[in-house]
């Protein structure tokens, strides 16, 4: 049953070597979604453009059916998957920076590389700015390690927010998806009066 | 002009109903979860490879270079009557709870599950693996074995009664005047003063400890 230890049953050599092709498929599936693209990219935050929201939230929707439909078979152990412990505010302040971020250069942390990997300039600019935040926070974070390790929840699922069944879950964040799709069409066609 | 081929409606229903079908579908217990990870712990059990002889844990409870835990998950009163030092009372339904803990035990760690025969434990243990898959043994014998080798006759004045044989697997054989938890000697005896018992060391782990310090 998966998850299966790979660096034990490859060894080391093939271990790193299996992280190649899924790097490089991912940077695919990005810049031909045309994640390389600044204007693109901002274009999201004012609903000219929803392909970061589509394929992002499609991503998110097939991978989290695929993988529940192989617990509930018994090809994964979803308990030995990690999945990052809840620390709610500095979630949320992390969240915000980001997003601000986000708005404002054009990029996300991944977007930027895919934009460097074609030699686009502000990509190489923005890699550069976020170099430098990754030092200075790094070199800072102890001065608010107490806000940095609040409101820890642990594990925190929606499930047990939810007091529902996994499953239940999973469908209902899929029908929030579809929803989503079809009603930020509606919202962008009301704005610039074009439907893709 | 070249038509594509729009697969996003066929798409969002194919999700659609593989979702539907995942909520009717369900996810597995512990039970059944239990069920599809057997074949790959069961031999751990048939071979008695997790069950650790009491002469072991009680070389782990004065080894101060193991970070040890110990799970009771008998009930609350065989607990209150005798339990060990620094073990924890926990029972089969709150090991879940324990997930988050249990996958961030550091790699010297070694976790021992004890009931009063090995019945309760071995099925707490089979929870452990389901859950997290910890450094997780069994007290060979339970705390009826324990208290057969660590319970000294003089305490039979101080609330431990002779151990009364003829009562069923999975209860507690010792009986108990008084509710003595962890005051009765045998909670943590002297390793000291204790005869050396012979048994087949099985505790493996995770991480090799140095016992040495500074730069050597």
């Amino acid at each position: 049953m998966a998850p299966f230890d790979i660096a034990v049953n490859l060894g080391a050599g093939a271990y790193y070597f299996i992280y190649l092709p899924i790097g490089f498929a991912f940077g695919f599936i990005l810049e031909s979604s045309g994640f390389g693209d600044s204007r693109q990219l901002a274009a999201q935050f004012y609903f000219r453009e929803l392909r970061v929201l589509k394929v992002m939230f499609t991503a998110i929707i097939v991978a989290m059916t695929l993988i529940f439909w192989s617990t509930a078979l018994g090809l994964l152990d979803y308990d030995m998957i990690w999945v990052n412990p809840t620390y709610l505010w500095p979630g949320i302040a992390g969240g915000l920076i980001m997003g601000v971020g986000f708005i404002l250069g054009g990029y996300c942390p991944g977007t930027s590389l895919v934009s460097v990997a074609t030699l686009k300039i502000d990509g190489m600019f923005f890699l550069l700015g976020l170099v430098a935040g990754v030092v200075l926070f790094g070199e800072t974070v102890s001065y608010i390690d107490a806000f940095w390790h609040s409101s820890d929840m642990g594990t925190f699922t929606l499930p047990e927010l939810l007091h529902l069944e996994t499953g239940v879950v999973v469908f209902l964040v899929v029908c929030l998806a579809l929803v989503m799709f079809i009603g930020f069409e509606w919202l962008r066609g009301r704005l610039y009066g074009s439907s893709r | 002009m070249k038509r594509h081929l729009d697969l996003r409606v066929p798409g969002a229903v194919a999700l659609l109903l593989a979702a539907a079908g995942l909520a009717w579908h369900g996810q597995p217990d512990i039970a059944q979860k239990w069920d599809l990870l057997a074949p790959e712990f069961t031999q751990q059990l048939t071979e008695r490879e997790v069950y650790i002889d009491p002469g072991e844990l009680l070389q782990l409870m004065n080894n101060d270079y193991i970070d040890l835990l110990i799970f009771d998950v008998r009930n609350e009163s065989d607990w209150n009557q005798f339990h060990l030092v620094d073990a924890e009372h926990i029972n089969l339904a709150e090991l879940p709870a324990q997930r988050d803990r249990l996958l961030s035990l550091p790699e010297n760690a070694v976790l021992v599950v004890v009931s009063n025969d090995e019945m309760l434990a071995t099925e707490a243990w089979q929870h452990l693996m389901v859950i997290a898959r910890p450094n997780a043994y069994i007290l060979a014998g339970g705390l009826n074995l324990w208290l057969n080798i660590y319970g000294v006759p003089e305490e039979e004045v101080a609330g431990h009664g002779k151990a009364n044989l003829a009562r069923p697997d999975g209860t507690l054989r010792h009986r108990f005047t008084l509710s003595l938890g962890n005051r009765h000697a045998a909670a943590r005896p002297d390793e000291h003063r204790t005869a050396p018992r012979a048994y087949t060391a099985k505790v493996k782990l995770l991480k090799k400890i140095v016992k040495a310090g500074g730069c050597s």
